[in-house]
């Protein structure tokens, strides 16, 4: 058992040096000079040079990866070029809106998933299955930010029913747009594998049997074929909170959401590198440890993962 | 059926196996829309200049936000370029008079003009689609945007075919400390929010269009490498491989030859699913001002343009009409890929 911990411990740690590896490489290959981006253009010459050793940009590359990784490993991930903040602060600051919102949208979109999924399931070939099926299929085919635009533009102008930009600070309808835009492809994504987990598991002898026995119909389905069925769900929901991260960006800038997705597309369009490598090394990171939890109570809930 | 099974790949029941998948895809009738569909798109991209009506880039000043279906009447300078009109007044020999389209009377040489075919100087014009902000139809815009988003999407695609198959091929074959290195490095690529990754690496390669598909294709392959690796773990275990080595071919050989050519059916499924995500990507990009640069069209930047006049309420067919563009071409290259998978699946089946 503490054999199986330290082994995934060692795995994801080993996988958080790689990704800051690759987010040194992308900042090594910005075009340009570093050290004008932050001093502008003009600067003269002498500040030019003892800038540079401040940043310690005259070491060789070898160094200056590994002088990266301590001082990632150790939270420092630089200052902003646009504000002067410390760049961590400020991504952690904008953290829990982030959560907040992923949170709800994931709740949502993995309860009515698996409804609509095993509803479809068990009435294969009826309209409502057919509709699933077109639902599920738009929703993995539509962009998170074209999504957000269309729902912004029906519900919040021509409805008026929601407000379209704001916090939830200012009341719980203005987290209604952003969390139902960001819960639709996962939600999309987990009907369409629980409809096809349902499906196969409904052929399966011991569901006849349970018929067999006179169950009630409620019965077999919760508690028969639903139990036996979650198995790719909870895989396909570990996976769709990537989508949901992944989609987060756009949403929040769409809704105008103070999250680190806002501020990570507004530190792209104001070319704010050391905020967009941060913010991308941060979600990586949660991204990774996110794994970590879920291997771990998948390991615990499936008897059929060895825990060695 | 033995002959089959040593090498399946040469033999007639692979042929017909070929024309099989294509005869369940026709008769799978959405996967048939998605392939009409792309289709249509691809010819759409490849003639642009003969069938949209408009110059995508023509500016208007007179024509801006105008909605569906909008008709004026124009002069059409030489340079192709239109002054938007009430009406002509009188045509005195060399020069016209016509009432602009503030109602001011105005005069103008035919020398400027482009001499029309028929005896009028003016021409009306239809903006099917309605223009956008700055005058420009939308309809020749979205047509031009087709051409960024399939050659965009193909061509990240290949790229990310490229390194997905280099590196599944070589972790699924070699396995042990080559399959260890590739799945450290899928797992660390995977690790990033994947649009966030596709942004950041074009952020770092600097605006543009080539820059789009670089930084599309650098993350795609992850997806690809995972299938291959899968399929070639199972077929390096079949006896025609075994054969393939005892014979004395060279890895490479038996890698591309042998084992690469028994995984076409899941690699162009993946394949598909990964061009509609590069499609999406692409939108994305130019959504946030990163991919093509303007004024060339594309989908993301139109809706861009439109996002503005969507959050305030009105103009909606600005933003919306692109947004439906992509939906279609994504959903139609969708339908396509589960039709793609089913007929695989069914082809297992059999």
């Amino acid at each position: 058992m503490s054999n199986f911990f330290l082994k995934h411990i060692l795995h994801s740690i080993s996988i958080i040096l790689g990704v800051i590896s690759l987010s040194f490489v992308l900042i090594y290959l910005v075009p340009g000079d570093p050290v004008k981006l932050v001093l502008g253009q003009r600067a003269d010459e002498k500040t030019v040079e003892i800038v540079r050793k401040e940043m310690g940009l005259d070491k060789p590359i070898y160094s200056r990866y590994f002088d990266y990784i301590f001082k990632t490993m150790k939270g420092d991930l630089g200052v902003s070029y646009i504000t002067n903040r410390n760049v961590l602060l400020t991504i952690l600051e904008k953290f829990p809106a982030t959560a907040l919102l992923s949170f709800f949208a994931i709740s949502i979109s993995a309860l009515f998933g698996i409804i609509i999924g095993l509803f479809a399931a068990i009435k294969v070939h009826s309209k409502f299955d057919s509709g699933s099926i077109i639902f599920a299929l738009i929703g993995i085919s539509i962009p998170q930010f074209v999504l957000g635009l269309l729902i912004a533009f029906i519900f919040g102008s021509i409805l008026n029913w929601f407000p379209v930009t704001g916090y939830i600070s200012d009341g719980w309808q203005y987290m209604v747009l952003p969390m139902v835009t960001l819960s639709l492809r996962p939600m999309a994504i987990i009907a369409r594998i629980t409809r096809s987990s349902v499906i196969e598991v409904m052929s399966f002898d011991f569901v006849r049997t349970a018929k067999a026995k006179g169950l009630s119909k409620m019965k077999i389905i919760f508690k028969h074929i639903l139990r036996n069925s979650l198995n790719p769900v909870i895989t396909t929901l570990s996976a769709s909170l990537a989508a949901t991260l992944g989609g987060v960006f756009f949403i929040e800038y769409i809704f105008n959401w103070p999250g680190i997705g806002l501020l990570a597309i507004d530190s792209v369009i104001k070319l704010d590198f050391p905020m967009v490598q941060g913010t991308v090394l941060f979600s990586a990171v949660i991204f990774v440890f996110i794994n970590f939890i879920v291997d771990i109570i998948y390991s615990v809930l499936d008897p059929k993962v060895k825990l060695t | 059926m033995k002959i089959d099974k040593i090498n399946p790949v040469i033999t007639k029941q692979k042929i017909k196996g070929q024309f099989y998948t294509f005869r369940l895809i026709v008769q799978n009738k959405f996967a048939l829309t998605g392939l009409l569909v792309l289709l249509f798109l691809s010819l759409l991209a490849v003639f642009a200049e003969y069938v949209s009506p408009f110059n995508p880039d023509m500016q208007v000043l007179e024509f801006t936000a105008k909605g569906l279906n909008f008709k004026s009447k124009v002069l059409v300078k030489k340079s192709n370029s239109l002054i938007p009109i009430k009406d002509v007044i009188s045509d005195s020999g060399d020069s016209i008079i016509y009432k602009d389209y503030d109602g001011k009377e105005k005069l103008i040489s035919k020398d400027g003009l482009l001499k029309p075919s028929h005896i009028k100087w003016e021409k009306n014009v239809t903006y099917l689609l309605g223009t956008d902000g700055l005058g420009r139809d939308i309809l020749s815009r979205i047509i031009y945007g087709t051409r960024i988003s399939l050659s965009v999407g193909l061509i990240s695609q290949s790229i990310a075919l490229l390194i997905g198959i280099f590196f599944g091929a070589t972790a699924g074959y070699f396995k042990g400390i080559t399959d260890k290195a590739v799945m450290w490095l899928i797992n660390v690529v995977w690790a990033f929010p994947s649009i966030l990754f596709v942004i950041a690496i074009s952020v770092v390669l600097g605006k543009g269009y080539w820059q789009a598909f670089v930084a599309i294709g650098f993350t795609g392959w992850v997806d690809i490498a995972r299938i291959i690796r899968g399929q070639f773990f199972e077929l390096r275990e079949k006896e025609f491989v075994e054969a393939a080595k005892a014979s004395g071919f060279k890895s490479p050989r038996i890698i591309f030859r042998h084992i690469l050519p028994n995984c076409i059916g899941p690699l162009v499924v993946s394949a598909t699913v990964g061009l509609a995500t590069a499609i999406i990507f692409e939108a994305s990009l130019s959504f946030l001002g990163l991919g093509v640069q303007p004024p060339t069209a594309s989908w993301g930047q139109m809706i861009y343009d439109g996002y503005i006049y969507i959050i305030v309420g009105t103009n909606w067919w600005i933003a919306i009409l692109p947004s439906i563009a992509i939906l279609v071409t994504v959903l139609s290259v969708n339908l396509l890929g589960d039709g793609l998978r089913d007929s695989l699946d069914q082809k297992l089946i059999k």
